[in-house]
């Protein structure tokens, strides 16, 4: 599979294949699509496509769906989906829509896979690089990965979040700061999580900046970056302000990804611990919760400072598990990043324990959800505790994967060392 | 002397002139009503009636107004007042039409709406809790409760009683408690209001045992101002209590409450089943109408109130004339012109005792002469709950239209409970035995969607159900998980939401007092997911382990070197071990 030779036929049977799946599976199982839009490991508060759908009814009735509990996404997408025709009567137009998305984020991971960044960036060049999946195999993982289908089928809203992330990554990658930063104002204006991946974001582009009109100056780049994505997000405010009407989208949108209000179950750690919180604690540990989030930014993209995408790929790892609204999608893109460090699989520990552990919580989180919410014959501490493994799963591949890429830099400096035992001090 | 004299003279004309402008306006009345209903139920409305004049109120002077309750509604500023506390349900299938037109009933729970005179609608919500505040303490009912989630402003649904200048800056607010539950402890204030306060007249037989012993009861008090076209306004109060009694249920003795079948040679037969014979029997005793007053509340009238107006009879039944009535002496008889109910004079200081007895027709003919036939309702209303699980579900109503001929045109009103999320796009109105949804049923909707834990939904819908046929409301929700504080003490009882309120708009003037025939959908309960309420310390402590194991992990990665196993200085067990049994050496060489 190494270095597989990428032609146009097999590109196009890629993208018409997976196109084919989720247009068979739309038609031949129409009910399948609503099923897993209810399900709470694909649809949170902030993405599910019901909820969108109830957002653009009121906004096609000229209420303000901001004035309400139900829906808090952004508010450009209620135009977007205005524009299709209606979901009842053709829903062809917006599963259409929904596969194209998927596909133009398996293309950004192909440009992604292709550029080589993953294992040689502009300061470190890893020693196994040669050992890589070429963008075909990763951009196949991708769109054949069952998360991703569902997420797709489930119509959540977070693929457009997905798609935009990805952009921004493969806009750095090839040197077009610019679009990069334009992509993960789109990404944060949508989730506003991604602000996040800012800092080493732009450390990638700075990289990768082409030779011709680079800004050599560091503070001077970051700080023209960060006026763009200020730019361009205040300009989707403002476009937002002109369709809604008023600004009552702003708590409605990211203020309930902050306070956490909608308690509605997920597959993050957030949800059940807010529950059972006392309420004079309430606001320290939401505080604390998000200062926890935001810290592995800082420490990683300073650590990895000469992989910027290995940091890139960990914080969206942190999100998939410590963001307050997660859900499958989240781990769908992180495991899309994962095959990028082919390269570093060897050096991994715990592949085996951390596979498994997520395909059990895979199969027993349905199971449980079910038994609390449906049979009654568990309470909600079965579908907590699920949740709970799943995230332990997927730390421990976070962990794993940094491990194994921190030793794939040490090595550079200690040749020697390759195979043999080592020791953290 | 001189001064003395007027004085005198101005005090004579007073006493001479205040009770004659009293009796006029500030009147006084009261009426039980009796109407036996198909299988062997009666409803029982009591109603009474006072009037002050504004002016009057407005100084102070309440006379037969209740003060308590007159000077709750001016610190308000309260112009037009509704409550209502119900219990039950209203079997309209059998029992027909409702009393009054449904005016003068609530859904289950205590219902509250007013109309408040304010400028702007800050102002409104302050004076809405005062009242609510105060109406609590007044009734000893939770009315306090009712805070921003349980208060919605209706737009198309309440239309004012009373007669109010339209200059006026009103409010209407209006508020529920479906998990209230209706006891003594709110019928004693409400006797309390009454200028005889329940120790005469009908409301002597007002008695918690039996009203909350009925089928469906429901108190009401409404207090509207009437500006007749020729005098002066009055401000009316009027207290209204409905019952349906279950004649075998009340007539059980109280000391022997236990229902014991009767013997089988005592045992009425209907006589007209194929397998009737002497060892196998379909009893028909469930249909009779067999009772005395003293047997149904435990006591007869004694008397009537002596503030009451004199020329309106206390008591009314509604029976045929055709069937025999039998009275304690001293009571005057009038029969109504409609062949359909009669009515009984008392003195002051009389007992009143009625008596039906057992229909001498063949037992199963007995509802049709023995009883007036129910009046068919405008429409009939059922609301459940479709789906299963604690996730999501839908809500159902059936609307069925019994006119052969008259599409009926109503007002859907629904305040449902903030963590009952509705998807409005789901709604739709289908008429029955056809596939799809039928748009034109639905006229106008007035929407205002639920804010957590600020507000609720408040569902408006104009609509209407063609003639002779059925439609089918339905949308569909989702159930949020609250808080764990959030929970009531029973949280896995489920939350109540409150009856829907339909108005019918321009109903045919049979009855012509009131202006909107209302009804309302029995309430729901609804069960939400629940977490597990022994283990909040728990939870913490799991949940902080997996985020500690997580950043453990990552920061220990990352903040520490790499170097080969050979070169570090060894650590772990064996290596402690060793130092202490050096150190133990040591010790003991030394």
């Amino acid at each position: 599979m190494d270095g597989a030779k990428v032609t146009p036929g097999r590109t196009a049977c890629l993208y018409i294949g997976a196109a084919v799946l989720r247009l068979v599976i739309f038609t031949l199982l129409p009910g399948l699509p609503d099923l897993l839009t209810g399900r709470v490991e694909i649809s949170t508060p902030v993405t599910s496509f019901k909820r969108l759908q109830e957002g653009l009814f009121l906004y096609n009735h000229n209420v303000s769906p901001y004035d309400g509990g139900v829906y808090h996404q952004a508010p450009l997408l209620l135009p977007l989906f205005s524009l299709l025709p209606s979901i009842t009567r053709l829903p062809i137009f917006t599963y259409l829509l929904y596969i194209a998305v998927d596909l133009l984020s398996a293309s950004a991971l192909w440009r992604i896979a292709d550029s080589g960044e993953a294992g040689s960036s502009a300061l470190f060049t890893s020693p196994r690089r040669e050992k890589r999946w070429s963008g075909l195999v990763i951009a196949a993982v991708f769109l054949f990965n069952p998360f991703t289908v569902a997420t797709c089928l489930g119509r959540s809203t977070s693929v457009f979040t997905t798609c935009a992330i990805l952009h921004a990554v493969a806009k750095a990658v090839s040197g077009a700061p610019f679009g990069a930063m334009v992509a993960i104002s789109f990404a944060s204006y949508l989730s506003m999580y991604p602000l996040l991946l800012l800092p080493p974001l732009v450390l990638l582009s700075y990289d990768r900046q082409h030779s011709g009109r680079a800004i050599k100056s560091a503070p001077k780049f970051a700080a023209i970056c960060a006026s763009t994505v200020a730019g361009v997000l205040a300009a989707l405010f403002q476009l937002s302000y002109l369709v809604t009407g008023s600004w009552e989208f702003l708590p409605s949108t990211y203020g309930v990804q902050l306070t956490l209000s909608d308690l509605t179950p997920n597959v993050g750690l957030w949800w059940y611990f807010f529950i059972e919180m006392f309420d004079s604690f309430r606001s320290f540990f939401l505080a604390v919760f998000w200062l926890h989030l935001s810290s592995y930014v800082g420490g990683l993209t300073v650590r990895i400072r000469r992989q910027p995408l290995v940091a890139l790929t960990l914080i969206l790892g942190i999100f998939a598990i410590f963001k307050p609204y997660p859900s499958i999608s989240d781990a769908a893109l992180f495991q899309a990043m994962v095959p990028l460090y082919r390269h570093v699989f060897p050096l991994m520990r715990y592949t085996f324990v951390s596979t498994a552990v997520i395909m059990y919580a895979t199969c027993l989180g349905p199971a449980f959800y079910y038994l609390w919410i449906y049979a009654g014959s568990g309470n909600a501490n079965f579908f907590y505790a699920i949740t709970l493994v799943w995230n332990l799963g997927q730390s421990l591949l976070v962990c794993d994967l940094l491990f194994a890429v921190l030793r794939d830099e040490w090595e550079v400096e200690r040749p020697e060392m390759v195979g043999k035992e080592i020791r953290q001090i | 002397m001189r001064q003395f004299l007027s004085f005198l003279w101005l005090s004579l004309l007073s006493l001479l002139v205040i009770p004659s402008s009293a009796s006029s306006a500030a009147d006084y009345h009261e009426q039980l009503n009796l109407k036996p209903l198909p299988l062997s139920a009666l409803l029982a409305s009591f109603n009474f009636r006072s009037n002050t004049t504004l002016s009057e109120f407005e100084k102070g002077n309440f006379r037969f107004f209740p003060r308590s309750l007159g000077q709750i509604l001016q610190h308000a500023g309260t112009r037009e007042l509704h409550l209502r506390f119900s219990l039950g349900r209203w079997d309209s299938e059998t029992w027909g039409a409702r009393p009054w037109d449904g005016a003068r009933e609530g859904g289950t729970g205590v219902e509250l709406w007013a109309w408040l005179e304010t400028d702007t609608d800050e102002e409104a919500d302050r004076k809405w809790l005062t009242l609510t505040n105060a109406l609590s303490g007044l009734f000893c009912a939770s009315l306090n409760f009712i805070d921003g989630t349980r208060t919605t402003r209706p737009v198309m649904s309440f239309q004012p009683e009373g007669d109010h200048s339209t200059d006026n800056n009103m409010h209407l607010l209006y508020g529920v408690l479906p998990h209230e539950v209706v006891c003594t402890e709110n019928l004693t204030p409400f006797l309390k209001l009454l200028p005889c306060k329940g120790k005469a007249g009908i409301a002597t037989l007002l008695d918690g045992h039996k009203l909350f012993d009925a089928s469906w009861q429901s108190m009401a008090i409404d207090i509207r101002p009437i500006c007749p076209p020729d005098g002066e306004c009055v401000l009316q109060i009027e207290q209204t209590v409905d019952m349906v009694l279950d004649i075998h249920r009340s007539k059980r003795p109280r000391g022997n409450p236990i229902p014991r079948p009767p013997p089988g040679d005592q045992l009425p037969c209907d006589t007209s089943k194929p397998y009737n014979s002497h060892d196998t029997c379909f009893p028909v005793d469930h249909t009779s109408q067999e009772w005395t007053i003293s047997q149904l509340f435990g006591k007869t009238v004694k008397g009537t109130c002596p503030l009451t107006d004199p020329t309106i009879p206390p008591v009314c039944l509604e029976v045929p004339h055709s069937s025999s009535v039998f009275v304690s002496k001293d009571v005057h008889e009038k029969k109504n012109a409609d062949r359909l109910s009669r009515c009984f004079h008392i003195s002051p200081d009389t007992e009143l005792e009625i008596m039906l007895p057992r229909s001498e027709q063949d037992a199963s003919s007995a509802i049709t002469t023995d009883i007036v036939t129910p009046e068919t309702p405008l429409l009939y209303a059922e609301r459940s709950f479709t789906g299963h699980g604690q996730e999501r579900g839908g809500v159902q109503t059936i609307l069925r239209n019994p006119s052969p001929d008259t599409e009926v045109e109503f007002i859907y009103m629904e305040s449902l409970p903030w963590f009952m999320r509705i998807y409005l796009h789901t709604m739709e109105a289908r008429v029955a035995g056809q596939p799809h949804a039928n748009k034109s049923l639905v006229e106008q909707v007035y929407y205002r969607p639920a804010l957590d834990r600020a507000r609720g939904t408040q569902l408006e819908v104009r609509m209407r159900v063609p003639a002779a046929s059925t439609v089918f409301l339905t949308y569909d929700f989702e159930k949020s998980i609250l808080r764990y504080t959030e929970y009531p003490p029973d949280a896995n009882r489920g939350f109540d939401v409150a009856a829907a309120v339909i108005t019918i708009l321009d109903p045919p003037q049979t009855v012509g007092r009131f202006a909107a025939y209302t009804l309302r959908t029995t309430s729901l309960l609804c069960s939400l997911p629940t977490p597990d309420f022994s283990m909040p310390y728990n939870v913490i402590i799991f949940t902080s382990t997996a985020i500690a194991l997580a950043f453990g992990g990552m920061f220990n990665i990352l903040v520490r070197r790499f170097v080969a196993a050979d070169e570090a200085h060894a650590t772990g067990l064996g290596v402690l071990l060793a130092r202490l049994k050096g150190r133990l050496k040591g010790a003991v060489k030394g």
